[in-house]
This record gives structure tokens, sequence and C-alpha cells, in this order.
């Protein structure tokens, strides 16, 4: 093959991107390209408001932002008081009850640290992350 | 006696090596011929030593893209849609990168890029390391996961030497090609 190295490095980039595309579609329902959460891990407003009383609310903000306005009823639980908050939230816990963690919007990471430490180090099942987060619920929560 | 005369010249002629072309590679005696089927031996173990690692770690990222996705975004250097077309891609470009060094096709491209993702995963890793942050680089799936940083350093530098060494190696065999 004689080719100059360019041509041979874009043509092996090219052959790479069928199989790639492929895979994409393979795990289309396990991975969403959105945010780094799995779509079997998240809910929307309007799931979790059907959940009513068996869902318990976690604030996954910082503490200024909980102080500021929350959803009501939501638990702080945040990483920079994780050890004072756990024993909080705990407490308010009761087995069978689905947890819904929100951060500050689409974009932040808070609310999937929060629920993936809530299932590492708690071993809690049934933690969901809210889709869009208090944005999305400030948007919602009069319809 | 003129054809013999004739015939010897003609052999001498054969046996008087190329001016463009080096020594080395049109071997005379049975010795430099061996030496040079030795070297010739060595470097196609290299690469597939080298192409070897890449399957295994091309394969590894290739059955978990999620996993993979996540370490990428670990990183904090990407968005995560980025993160996420990155897992799917980069393992299959590395399987093929790797099975162009088993088949030498389209070779000098395949070296170049890997050693441009080493070199890429290099500075990310060295970036990552200086930032504070605590996390597994991905490179080969769960089996690096606690790897420490320069153990990540050395093998990512072992690999980069031996594909630098390959590429230097193509690069000089396809001028001198050129050449003649």
């Amino acid at each position: 093959m004689k080719s100059s190295l360019v041509a041979q490095a874009v043509i092996l980039a090219a052959f790479a991107l069928l199989p790639a595309a492929g895979e994409a579609i393979y795990f289309r329902d396990k991975i969403s390209w959105r945010s780094a959460i799995a779509p079997s891990e998240m809910v929307t407003v309007e799931q979790a408001r059907e959940w009513g009383n068996t869902a318990i609310w976690v604030d996954a903000r910082p503490d200024d932002d909980f102080a500021n306005d929350h959803v009501p009823g939501a638990i702080s639980l945040n990483e920079d008081r994780w050890n004072e908050l756990l024993p909080q939230f705990l407490a308010a816990w009761t087995p069978g009850k689905k947890t819904v963690v929100y951060c500050s919007s689409l974009s932040c990471n808070a609310s999937r640290e929060v629920a993936h430490r809530l299932r590492k180090d708690a071993q809690l099942s049934d933690v969901f992350v809210l889709e869009g987060g208090w944005e999305a619920w400030l948007k919602k929560k009069n319809r | 006696m003129a054809q013999e005369k004739e015939q010897m010249k003609e052999t001498s002629n054969a046996q008087r090596p190329t001016p463009n072309v080096e020594r080395s590679e049109h071997p005379t005696s049975g010795v430099e011929r061996s030496a040079l089927n030795v070297g010739r031996f060595l470097w196609r173990i290299l690469d597939f030593v080298v192409a070897g690692i890449f399957i295994y770690a091309g394969v590894l990222k290739a059955i978990d893209p999620v996993q993979f996705a996540s370490d990428i975004d670990n990183y904090k250097l990407l968005p995560w849609p980025v993160s996420v077309a990155i897992a799917f891609y980069l393992p299959w470009l590395e399987i093929f990168c790797a099975l162009g060094l088993v088949f030498r096709f389209l070779y000098r491209g395949a070296l170049s890029i890997l050693s441009a993702s080493i070199v890429v995963f290099t500075l990310a890793t060295i970036a990552a390391k200086a930032r504070g942050l605590d996390i597994t680089c991905g490179c080969f799936g769960h089996a690096s996961q606690h790897w420490s940083f320069p153990a990540h350093l050395a093998t990512n530098l072992g690999i980069l030497a031996g594909l630098l060494a390959l590429l230097f190696k193509a690069t000089r065999r396809n001028r001198l090609q050129n050449s003649v």
C-alpha cells in the first residue's frame, strides 16, 4: 500500500465509523446522549409526581440553594456535607420508598453523583435522578 | 571464452549494490542474510505485541461502552455527548489499526493513529493527575482500574516507544522504496 500516511489514516478512521455506528444503535437504550445517567435511572417531573408519598425527594444542590427554595418535603443531601447529612436522610427514608435526586439543571452532575453514592455507599435501590433538575421542576410545578 | 567473460561481467554488476539502496537490504553473505531475517522477525514480533495490546484494550472497551464513556467523562475534559461518541468510536479505531499492524494493511496510517491516541491519553492522564482527579484511565477496561499513576504512565510510554520505533522503521523503508 503506497498511499500517503494521511490517506491511510483517513481510510482507517472511516472504516471504524461503521461498527461504531452499529454499536451506538445496539446500545441506544443503555446509554443516554444527553446525560451520563442511563435512561432507566432517570425520572421525569410528571412520573415522580405520580409516585406521591411513595417517593422521597433529595436536593443535591449546595446548602444556599436549598435554603433559598426547594421541592416541598425534599431533604438536603449534598457531597460537601455528605457525612453530616446522610444520617438525616436515612432517618426519613423507609424501605420500599423511591428516592428522587435533583440538582440545578440538566447539565449539573451533583444529582448523578449523589444518586451513585446512595446506591453504592448506602446500598439503596430505586434511586432515580430527576430529568432537568430544579429548573424542570420550576417549569412544571404549576401545571 | 568471450561468452564466459560476458557472464562474469553480468554477475559482478548484479552483485554491485544499487547506490540508493542500503547494503543491509541486499545482503550478499549468508550471515548477513540470516541477521537480516532475525531483524525482520523481531520487528514483526513487536508488530504483534503492540497490535495484541490494542486489540485487547479495544475489545474490552467495545464490549462495555457505557463504562468507557463514564471513564472518559471522569477526566472532566469533554462534554458528555462527546464522551459517548468517543466511547463508541475509539475502541473500533484501535481494533482496526491493530489489525492493520497484523496484516500490514494501511500500516503507517495505523501506526500514526495509535501513536497519536496514546499521546492524547497520556496527556489527559497527566492533566487529570495535575488537577487532583483520582480516576481510572479506562485504557484497559476494569483491568486498569487499580493501576497507580506511575504504572499508567510507564505502560503508555512503553507502548509509545514501540509504536514510534515501528513508525520510524516503516517511514525509512518507505523512503528507500520510493528512492529506488
